[in-house]
């Protein structure tokens, strides 16, 4: 109740603060305050989540300025940027992580250009004349005189059903004596079996990325468009959640946390299997 | 393009007294570059609302477009997507502008909301700096002969790229900030 009350009141401050905004030329339509309280960019969910920027978004504040990143300021924004309409995040593991947050002793916030986020791309191509669904996971990194977004990882089902690798004793191999045949039998990898990755070490996995700008590079890919987008966080110590877009009537819309999860040992490394698709 | 020069350089003397260092923009200048950038989403704005309107002569609507498209960095692009559809659709910014135009309604009014964010500015690998501007639009389309009346209301995240330029006026080298206008995902809103 009262956590509905504190953002009651967060919009009411939204709501009041609007006018006087806007492109300026005559006939502009006053916002009701549903799309300042939207979380219209990612960068506006970073600025909120660290409590840096003003309550209706029209000043940035940077160190030195007396609210950056205020406890109070944090408070506010971090509990309207949670999806509270579908999702299913309890209360109180909301209330422990923003506790987490702000921590007296060790506040934590989001760095644009760390490690420890990621996108989530869905996208579209023709593959061989088909439409086919496609995953790109996103990562930011330094290049040249500033940053850029770089595919870490494709996944792409048709790729995957091309190494089905059979184990145990019913998989093709290559004897242990072969080599003193001069591996004549290598004919049985790459002539007679029709599953040439039997013959790989146990640690063997695919390089989907590679084969998938080769097959870019051979024309069989074109690009048709993109269908959405999700980010993934594991910069908080302790806690992963997910941001999604909102498109939707009302004011709990934008970029929101749609999932949260605390962390125990192992989980990020399971997580991160999960969403790379190596499971 | 006279008026953006003299603009560009009010903003370059204004922020000089500001202490900087060559390649970071301080809040000050930032501050400088947004409300550039704002005055030429303002104009595109203003352009669109003029190519839209059903009252606008053929060579006129041309005419803006011409300038509408200077305003943007070469090989720009429109990201259409509906309610009903994720998907993305493609077009160049002078397509963008032509289909307005030709929209098959009586009356088409298109306003602005009071509102729009900008984004940091980030730097990219070839050193020049790239933001997002995001402003609402409200499109209404009325055809007399059906009675049907279409409005919707649509998101345009607008790229901003901003690079250091130089310019040379009585023998003097002088520096200024250029901003041009990049790709724009236009997403259809629930409002």
């Amino acid at each position: 109740m009262r956590e509905s009350i504190l953002i009651f009141s967060f919009f009411i401050t939204i709501i009041s603060s609007v006018s006087g905004q806007g492109l300026g030329s005559p006939g502009t339509l006053q916002d009701d305050g549903r799309f300042a309280a939207s979380t219209k960019q990612m960068n506006q969910f970073f600025r909120r989540f660290n409590g840096e920027e003003s309550i209706d978004g029209t000043a940035r504040f940077y160190p030195g300025d007396s609210l950056y990143q205020n406890g109070n300021l944090r408070k506010g924004f971090v509990s309207i940027l949670f999806d509270n309409q579908t999702s299913s995040i309890s209360s109180s593991l909301k209330s422990d992580f923003i506790s987490t947050l702000l921590s007296a002793t060790y506040p934590q916030y989001l760095v644009f250009h760390k490690p420890g986020w990621l996108a989530e791309v869905d996208a579209v191509f023709l593959y061989k004349g088909k439409r086919e669904n496609v995953t790109f996971i996103m990562k930011i990194q330094p290049e040249g005189l500033g940053y850029e977004w770089v595919i870490d990882q494709v996944i792409f089902d048709p790729f995957k059903n091309l190494f089905n690798k059979p184990i145990g004793v019913s998989k093709d191999f290559l004897h242990p004596l072969s080599h003193e045949l001069g591996f004549m039998n290598m004919r049985r990898a790459f002539q007679d079996s029709e599953s040439p990755e039997s013959f790989t070490p146990t640690t063997y996995n695919p390089d989907y990325l590679a084969i998938f700008l080769y097959e870019m590079k051979q024309n069989n890919l074109k690009f048709e468009t993109v269908l959405g987008v999700k980010f993934h966080f594991f910069q908080i110590g302790g806690w992963y959640f997910e941001v999604n877009q909102f498109n939707r009537p009302g004011y709990n819309t934008g970029w929101l946390i749609s999932n949260l999860m605390r962390l125990g040992p192992g989980d990020k490394e399971t997580l991160m299997r999960y969403i790379y698709d190596q499971d | 393009m006279k008026n953006y020069i003299v603009f560009f350089l009010a903003i370059f003397l204004a922020t000089t007294s500001v202490a900087f260092s060559q390649d970071n923009i301080s809040p000050k200048r930032k501050q400088a570059i947004d409300s550039l950038a704002l005055e030429k989403v303002k104009d595109l704005s203003k352009y669109i609302s003029i190519i839209g309107n059903k009252e606008t002569q053929f060579s006129e609507a041309n005419r803006v477009m011409d300038r509408a498209e200077e305003l943007f960095a070469t090989g720009a692009e429109m990201g259409v997507s509906s309610i009903n559809t994720n998907e993305i659709a493609y077009y160049k910014v002078r397509r963008y502008f032509e289909r307005l135009m030709a929209l098959n309604y009586d009356k088409v009014n298109i306003t602005w909301y009071d509102i729009q964010y900008v984004s940091d500015l980030e730097r990219q690998p070839d050193g020049r700096y790239v933001g997002v501007i995001t402003v609402y639009q409200r499109f209404e389309g009325t055809s007399i002969e059906t009675g049907m009346n279409y409005k919707d209301t649509t998101k345009k995240d607008i790229t901003i790229y901003v690079e250091k330029k130089q310019t040379q006026i009585a023998g003097r080298t002088i520096e200024f900030w250029d901003v041009m206008l990049g790709d724009v995902r236009v997403t259809e809103t629930s409002a």
